[in-house]
């Protein structure tokens, strides 16, 4: 059971931690890429959107050399834990986090940009400041667009595989998430294993789409 | 020392969003000064004449180029000694020509979000004092969607009044609603701001509605002021061309010379093409060139047998070439017989059927000196 289990409670775990950082992270981006001009903006918003056109092994590639041992950040990990974090759960977490933030970052920057600028000045006009006019005016009509953000980015945090294979690899019982489950189950010829994970990923997928717009309907404004 | 409203400021600006989104950059200038006390004052012209930018600038949504701004004892914005308040801190209320209520909050709650700081006891109370101010004591617990256009309009007001602002600036409120509603807004809002006492600005492009409200009016034509004053001077002296047509006149003749100034009747003779016409005004010299205009409801209809033709008392034969029904007023165009030119006349409807005038009537129109008024052409 473990072989069903494992896969699918750590592949729910990493989607889950990996949706609050992207929530908070591409929140924040997204409120600053469509409401601030500065400079470098452009670059900004083409770093964000990489890894949409990136092929996986190509992101996973490139977070190897930043995370590995002896990548810039990986040595900063590495002295403040005393150990990396390559082939852990959590290098699956900063996999699944590269590739679903653009996802974020854009809904919510498109959500925020249908807010009318208006209400915001009438807002700060009332003594409001920018940080209180976007917790309780801005984000809270932008809700809609940041709720769809944040499930399209669970759902690719499910399915995400390349990089994670790269960068936490095929560890049964510590990394096997269960897109990369069913690979090995599959090219080790365990047909029956395969076809019971690709079933609950399909599962687990419906039910994501169902809940969106179950609640996206409801949050009308 | 004076605690009214001083404003001086430059700024470039371009025309509504659309059009730069088009592609079409129309930069203008706004290039204004002037003083205003507690009073309302109606800010009126033609769409692009920099009216909405101004707001801008006076609240702090954009930085003007260069001036001075200040409201009360309070400098909102001064290029000189780089001072540039943030919105937050000027104490202003504004209400946009959309409402801008927050439409997840409830009435109530749009009404305290100016109210930070305050005693959650005062804060109930001036909430309750605003709500019957503007009569919504009902609306406490709705949400915006449930408020028809009147209704909202009145709860951006009650929101823009709570936190006790130095002065209010009103961005074309009622263009949305329909004319009878707007007409009781408005008697509300002037006696609203009798009642608080404060500078009060707004922009409106109802001429009717300018006139209705208005202390003083405040004539903006491509970023410049025209003229500003009364209800009365603006109607009966406008300063220019640009002011005569936005008020209305439809009777503006161009390229007018002046050719004597009559001591004893204290009024100019004006050559205006092959017609001479009498004016009471001594702002001109002999020889300047003037436009002149009247009022259409200025101009008096005589019947033939009344007299002859006298340009001496600017009275002239003239036929109607076309009488338009506007209810209980009927708008009736005249061509001048001995003159090249075409006038319209507005006259009571009674009126106009009780001396059986019509198509084709030949009668006299007498332009009363007092009502003529010339002004610069441009």
């Amino acid at each position: 059971m473990d072989k069903i289990w494992f896969p699918i409670s750590l592949t729910l775990w990493v989607a889950t931690i990996s949706s609050i950082l992207v929530l908070f992270s591409g929140v924040t981006i997204g409120y600053v890429l469509a409401r601030h001009d500065f400079r470098g903006k452009g670059l900004a918003e083409l770093l964000v959107s990489l890894p949409l056109v990136l092929p996986p092994t190509v992101i996973g590639y490139i977070l190897v050399i930043l995370i590995g041992r002896n990548g810039f950040l990986g040595q900063m990990i590495f002295d403040v834990l005393g150990k990396g974090i390559m082939f852990t759960w959590q290098a699956a977490v900063i996999a699944a986090y590269t590739v679903s933030l653009p996802l974020m970052v854009y809904t919510a920057k498109a959500a925020i940009e249908a807010v009318d600028r208006e209400i915001e000045y009438a807002a700060y006009i009332l003594g409001k400041s920018e940080l209180e006019t976007a917790l309780q005016i801005t984000l809270p009509l932008a809700k809609k667009g940041i709720l769809a953000g944040l499930i399209l980015s669970f759902a690719r945090a499910v399915g995400e595989f390349g990089a994670t294979l790269m960068l936490a690899g095929n560890i049964p019982g510590k990394t096997n998430t269960m897109s990369i489950s069913i690979y090995s189950a599959f090219q080790a010829g365990n047909n029956e294993l395969a076809e019971v994970l690709v079933l609950i990923l399909v599962f687990i997928s419906l039910l994501t789409i169902a809940l969106t717009g179950r609640f996206v309907g409801k949050l009308e404004v | 020392m004076s605690l009214g409203v001083k404003v001086d400021l430059k700024k470039r600006y371009s025309e509504a969003e659309i059009y730069r989104k088009k592609g079409i950059k129309k930069a203008f200038m706004l290039d204004v000064s002037f003083e205003m006390g507690k009073e309302l004052v109606v800010l009126f012209g033609p769409s692009g004449s920099g009216k909405t930018t101004l707001f801008k600038c006076i609240s702090g949504i954009t930085e003007p180029d260069s001036g001075k701004i200040t409201v009360g004892n309070k400098v909102y914005y001064d290029k000189d000694q780089k001072i540039n308040l943030p919105i937050q801190k000027r104490n202003l209320g504004y209400v946009f020509q959309n409402y801008t209520l927050f439409p997840h909050m409830s009435v109530r709650k749009n009404i305290e979000c100016g109210l930070k700081g305050w005693e959650k006891k005062d804060r109930e109370e001036r909430v309750m004092e605003m709500l019957s101010l503007l009569h919504i004591e009902e609306l406490e617990m709705r949400y915006p969607s449930q408020l028809s256009g009147g209704q909202k309009q009145r709860v951006a007001l009650a929101r823009a009044l709570a936190p006790k602002p130095e002065i209010l600036l009103l961005d074309e409120p009622f263009s949305a609603l329909d004319m009878e509603i707007r007409t009781k807004l408005a008697e509300k809002i002037k006696a609203l701001q009798k009642k608080i006492k404060i500078p009060l600005l707004f922009i409106t492009h109802n001429l009717e509605e300018a006139f209705l409200l208005s202390d003083r009016i405040l004539i903006l034509h491509g970023g410049k002021i025209q003229q500003f004053g009364t209800p009365e001077e603006i109607f009966y002296h406008p300063e220019n061309r640009h002011v005569a047509e936005l008020i209305g006149m439809s009777n503006i003749f161009d390229e007018a010379e002046v050719e004597r100034y009559d001591k004893e009747s204290k009024s100019i003779v004006l050559k205006s093409g092959d017609m001479m016409i009498r004016v009471s005004s001594a702002n001109f010299k002999p020889g300047e060139k003037v436009s002149w205009g009247i009022h259409p409801e200025n101009i008096t209809l005589l019947l033939p047998d009344f007299g002859s033709e006298d340009q001496n008392e600017n009275i002239y034969s003239a036929h109607i070439t076309n009488i338009l029904n506007k209810g209980p007023r009927k708008r009736i165009k005249l061509k001048l017989l001995r003159q090249n030119k075409t006038l319209t006349a507005e006259a009571p409807a009674q009126f106009v059927d009780s001396v059986k005038l019509h198509e084709g009537s030949l009668c006299l129109v007498k332009l009363e000196m007092s009502k003529v008024v010339a002004f610069r052409s441009a």
